[in-house]
């Protein structure tokens, strides 16, 4: 008897604290941005976070849109699928229209389903989901939804613009792909091999490693062994966080000599780890724009500054500067603070790039198309980069540009359409 | 007198079941439901884990496999429901599914593991933990890899109109399993089985002295334990329509030991009242705070170092009281609320200073502790916090020494009264 | 297979392995003595880490490879003393349970003073050229050093334990504590101080191996598990079955990963080839070389359940 007592006690307690519930429509626009800020990622989700805090506040101090402002609620998922679930149930519960995050495909591809469930259940307070940075290319394939939009080019169109660059570099002959072992590195590794084979028929894949994801091997040496027994004088990654930074301090210190083709080798948030060690091989990378380009127009340069001043940091994707921008522009265009009606008006939608061009949301599939820059890291230019309060000495050279056409890829994509 | 108390307990077996019944009229936002859910979920995952750890004396650190190996295998059967492969299956028999898988999965792991108790156990169940998560990543054609599996519940036949869209009608599908296993398990204590599940734990050479095969007990206690995990990874699936590699992983194993824990193993309720607070603390700390894990690991070290029975054990310490003189209640009332101020005086100059630190590591100066602004820039507010929070450890020592007088005398008072 | 790979697999091996001795060497002494599975090991691993970045930026690396491990020790020490010690008569579990917590604490305090992001400790310049060169690869002198040091610091402890009397009242109360107190020495004091040893032993491996594998606030939790693996397997209390054991850890994990061959290979050395196109064939297309990971893990289960006092435990775990 006593038992049941303290267990309706407890209860009871417990109710009273959960009652705490808030409803708003008015006021500020709120995106939700779940990501993960404690644990083992939480320097991923703080970068992301960071950037895309930033870029709001830019947006808020030119005059919001349409007169609102944008508040950006920070939600901590730890990296858990099912507390992404939750924090997506109590934005919304909220009153939360809108959602960004990037940090994790798991989490885009769980907040993607989740939306389409909810969506289609509740016609009229319908969730839009800003991707910032989750790049499996199904959620613009055969996951693709209405509300859901990417801003970041795919892992198809990331690895289509290494080949492109690697086809036109005579120096690579041989190529040894260095991928881990989840869905992600798969991808890569299975994009890679198709699209060598097919745009880059003198490149021979010499080697093909996963390895297992995550940081859980300590030990580099044995891989490296096998790519200098295989003879590659090229190694394609889609290696990330700890799988790239210990690959290339152990590279360095075996003296192998070989170029390092990625996309995340050379992340900030690794680089304090590698330091000139990077420079050892060179190592080049695809991205949206140079990070430390001097002659960047001067509204990027006051961007920048204000991204270094706010964070103490380079800004190293342009993405969330475009999304902010676009999505401004979709509302205005809209005028209307619907989801329904923006993401209408975000097909097709076009914005401007850094360099003076534009970049193309396509309204097949919601992808965003941009052209890229194949970039080498080298010791410091003009400019250098700068993370977190610590200056890295380096900087980046372009080496080649990759028109949007090279990595427009066709979408199996059917859009429903409500 | 007898009959009475037994009507009592009844009523309150009633009073109980109404309100969870009533909960979703209460709360009708979806992410309280979703905790509630949730709550459910765990409730049975700690009960069936306690089966071994409180009941058997086996430290398992692998018990997420069959709660993790149960979901997967429920979304894939939801997914051929999706598919039409068997449109009739109807949903809430899932968590029999879950049930079985567990069991199978129980029935040869427990076969190998069972041989060896105590560390060696652990460390076996460690391994094995370690393993199927890593083969979660490498499969990737069962697991899908991180990405985990997606499917959608509201599908297939609508049973008795059932659809499961709502989350409420998912609340009581839990509801009722909760309620269901949990009963089954608290009888299972009851049997000879669960007697001897006891006896092998306390004491295992007269248990096999008396004619028991240990092992052959610790196995079938294992299965069990792993069909109810089973069962609540089936059910976690269903709630969540989704199923990822961590719900295999050491971080859901830990998860569960601490719920079991912290809320008391000695006890049938114990881990109830464990998985009920844990899952609050875990969703509500971290959406207050950065540093939410330290004040987690804080609170587990300190319940470890001073009450090891665990929540239910704190409270079931009153028991003796209540039976015998609950008149000695009042005496206890005061220190009681002399120590909970201190408690509260310590836990906010602490976090504060806590979060003070952290705002350091941010580019804003300012930020807000119990809904003030303050300024991490203001060498007062430092001294302030400091101050308090060496009030409140002041405060908690002395206090902590008075309530423990009190409780001693209380005691005795009623050993006295034994005596008598 | 050639001479060549067998010698990189060999060589490669020995310095991983070495340096899972290193990482593992100090809970095996605690493990060994006291019966606490130290979760929180491999937090001491990663202070050390920390530790041996933050002096090592106000001074040189020398002077931090001589005081943090101090540092660390008195650390694990004073846990002994003020935590553990207090909750040793709640049993084994409880023990574990606090180690686990302080696990938690420690990530987050280290994620609150440092950051999240690693912090960039460098190896020192010193050693930092490549000293001998097997077939084209360089083995730069800082790994030879650390090589080095791990075999010095087996045959330390090796020789303070068998030969020493420290050694012997250490072995004596692992298993007979009354008797040794009875006969006049501090069995606590013993205790905590072999405590903090262990844990300047990891910390003493982190701030040797913090600047070659990256110091982050996740590396403790990454190689929690696989400390575990090899005491495990070693043996309880063994510091020369620790040794084997991180060795031969070492060396499978390397050889698996230099093996390319899968059991589409073995189907078509027995004459029928898997479709690639089939379900089959996501599973037999999988490569021993991506089954490495798993490797350590298998064997701690087959040691337990076949041999539970491991390779040269004197008594079952």
């Amino acid at each position: 008897m006593q038992k049941f007592k303290i267990l309706l006690i407890t209860l009871f307690g417990f109710i009273y604290l959960t009652a705490c519930e808030k409803k708003e429509s008015t006021g500020p626009i709120k995106i939700a941005a779940i990501e993960p800020l404690s644990g083992p990622y939480a320097a991923v989700g703080k970068d992301i976070i960071d950037t895309v805090t930033y870029s709001a506040s830019v947006i808020n101090k030119n005059g919001g849109i349409n007169g609102r402002m944008i508040e950006i609620v920070p939600m901590d998922n730890a990296m858990k699928a099912e507390k992404t679930t939750e924090l997506l149930r109590k934005a919304i519960d909220d009153g939360i229209r809108f959602i960004t995050q990037g940090g994790g495909s798991s989490h885009a591809l769980n907040i993607i389903k989740q939306l389409e469930k909810y969506n289609s259940r509740n016609p009229g307070k319908e969730v839009l989901f800003l991707n910032n940075s989750a790049v499996t290319t199904s959620f613009t394939n055969e996951d693709c939804t209405f509300f859901h939009f990417r801003f970041d080019s795919n892992v198809d169109m990331k690895v289509a613009g290494l080949v492109s660059h690697m086809s036109k570099d005579n120096s690579v002959k041989k190529v040894y792909l260095f991928n881990q072992n989840y869905v992600y590195g798969q991808t890569f590794r299975k994009t890679a091999t198709r699209m060598l084979e097919k745009n880059a028929p003198r490149i021979k894949i010499v080697g093909d490693e996963l390895i297992q994801p995550f940081g859980k091997v300590q030990d580099f040496n044995p891989y490296i062994t096998k790519i200098k027994l295989s003879g590659a004088d090229t190694v394609l990654t889609g290696n990330w966080g700890p799988d790239a930074y210990r690959f290339v301090n152990a590279l360095k210190d075996s003296g192998l000599k070989v170029k390092l083709f990625g996309i995340y080798i050379s992340q900030p948030a690794g680089m304090a780890a590698m330091g000139k060690n990077l420079l050892f091989n060179d190592v080049v990378v695809v991205k949206e724009f140079n990070p430390t380009n001097s002659n960047a127009p001067s509204w990027y340069k006051e961007f920048e500054k204000g991204h270094i001043e706010a964070t103490g940091w380079t800004p190293d994707a342009d993405r969330m500067r475009f999304m902010f921008e676009m999505f401004k522009s979709a509302i205005e265009k809209s005028n209307s603070f619907e989801p329904k009606d923006i993401a209408y008006a975000l097909e097709g939608m076009e914005g401007k790039s850094i360099d003076g061009g534009k970049v193309v949301m396509r309204a097949d599939d919601h992808q965003i198309h941009f052209d890229m820059q194949a970039l080498l890291l080298s010791e410091k230019q003009e400019q250098s980069i700068l993370y977190r309060n610590q200056d890295f000495d380096m900087s980046y050279v372009n080496v080649g540009n990759i028109p949007m056409e090279d990595i427009t890829l066709d979408t199996s994509c059917e859009m429903k359409r409500p | 007198m007898y009959s009475l108390k037994k009507n009592y307990k009844l009523i309150l077996y009633f009073f109980l079941i109404f309100t969870l019944l009533f909960l979703p009229f209460l709360f009708t936002s979806s992410f309280a439901l979703t905790l509630f859910c949730k709550m459910g979920v765990l409730i049975i995952f700690s009960v069936a884990y306690n089966m071994l750890l409180g009941q058997t004396g086996l430290l398992s650190f692998g018990h997420a496999i069959y709660f993790g190996l149960a979901g997967y295998a429920s979304i894939h059967f939801l997914s051929g429901i999706n598919n039409n492969y068997f449109p009739s299956l109807p949903i809430f028999i899932l968590p029999f599914i879950g049930a079985f898988i567990g069991l199978a999965l129980g029935f040869v792991i427990g076969y190998l593991s069972t041989k060896r108790v105590g560390t060696a156990f652990a460390m076996i169940s460690l391994g094995f933990c370690e393993l199927v998560t890593a083969l979660t990543l490498i499969f990737v054609v069962f697991f899908n890899g991180e990405d985990g599996i997606q499917a959608d519940r509201v599908t297939g036949n609508n049973y008795f109109g059932l659809t499961y869209g709502p989350q409420n009608e998912v609340y009581y599908l839990i509801l009722f399993w909760c309620i269901f296993s949990v009963l089954i398990m608290y009888l299972l204590t009851r049997t000879p089985f669960g007697r001897m599940c006891n006896a092998v734990r306390d004491n295992q050479q007269r248990a096999e002295f008396v004619g028991y095969d240990v092992r052959k007990i610790r196995w079938m206690a294992f299965s069990l334990s792993a069909m109810f995990a089973g069962a609540a990874g089936s059910l976690h699936a269903i709630n969540y329509e989704h199923i990822g590699f961590e719900s295999v992983s050491l971080a859901q194993s830990g998860m569960v030991l601490f719920m079991a824990y912290i809320g008391g193993v000695g006890n049938f309720l114990g881990p109830i009242l464990g998985a009920i607070s844990l899952t609050y603390l875990d969703t509500m700390l971290s959406d207050m705070t950065e540093a939410w894990v330290l004040y987690f690991g804080i609170i587990f070290v300190i319940v470890i170092a001073y009450a090891p029975q665990g929540l239910a054990g704190l409270i079931l310490m009153h028991d003796p009281i209540i039976r015998n003189k609950p008149s000695l209640l009042k005496k206890l009332a005061i220190p009681y609320v002399f120590f909970g101020i201190s408690i509260l005086l310590l836990v906010v100059g602490f976090t504060s200073l806590i979060e003070l630190i952290h705002s350091l590591k941010s580019n804003h100066s300012v930020l807000k502790v119990y809904w003030i602004e303050i300024s991490n820039q203001n060498f007062l507010i430092w001294i302030m916090f400091i101050l308090l929070t060496i009030l409140g450890i002041l405060a908690c020592k002395r206090s902590y020494t008075q309530t423990k007088t009190v409780w001693d005398e209380v005691i005795e008072d009623i050993k006295l009264g034994f005596i008598k | 297979m050639s001479i060549e790979v067998l010698l990189f697999i060999i060589f490669n091996g020995l310095l991983y392995g070495m340096f899972l001795f290193m990482l593992s060497s100090g809970l095996t002494l605690i493990f060994g003595m006291m019966g606490i599975l130290n979760f929180a090991h491999a937090s001491f691993f990663m202070i050390g880490a920390y530790l041996g970045y933050q002096i090592s930026l106000y001074s040189n690396f020398w002077i931090a490879i001589f005081f943090a491990p101090i540092i660390v020790g008195y650390m694990g020490a004073m846990v002994e003393k003020y935590g553990l010690r207090n909750i040793h008569k709640y049993g084994h579990i409880a023990e574990l349970l606090f180690t686990f917590g302080l696990f938690y604490i420690i990530e987050e305090l280290v994620q609150m003073i440092w950051g999240k992001t690693p912090v960039s400790y460098k190896v020192p310049e010193l050693l930092n050229f490549p000293l001998i060169q097997i077939s084209g690869m360089d083995y730069p002198a800082y790994s030879i050093f650390r090589l080095v040091l791990s075999i010095l610091i087996f045959l330390a402890i090796y020789r303070v334990l068998s030969k020493t009397k420290t050694g012997l009242i250490i072995k004596a109360s692992l298993t007979n504590p009354e008797i040794v107190a009875a006969l006049g020495h501090n069995v606590p004091r013993v205790f905590s101080n072999v405590f903090g040893f262990g844990c300047g032993l990891a910390g003493l491996a982190g701030v040797m191996a913090g600047n070659v594998i990256g110091t982050e606030p996740s590396m403790a939790l990454l190689l929690g598990p696989i400390v575990f693996v090899v005491v495990v397997t070693g043996g309880l209390g063994s510091i020369k079955g620790a040794l084997v054991a991180s060795l031969i850890i070492g060396m499978m994990q390397t050889a698996a990963v230099s093996l390319e061959l899968n059991l589409n290979n073995a189907f078509q050395y027995l004459g029928f080839n898997v479709d690639v196109n089939s379900i089959l064939n996501h599973f037999t297309s999988i490569t021993i070389s991506q089954l490495s990971p798993i490797v350590p893990y298998l064997l701690l289960i087959i040691i337990l359940i076949a041999r539970p006092r491991g390779l040269f435990g004197k008594r079952d775990v």
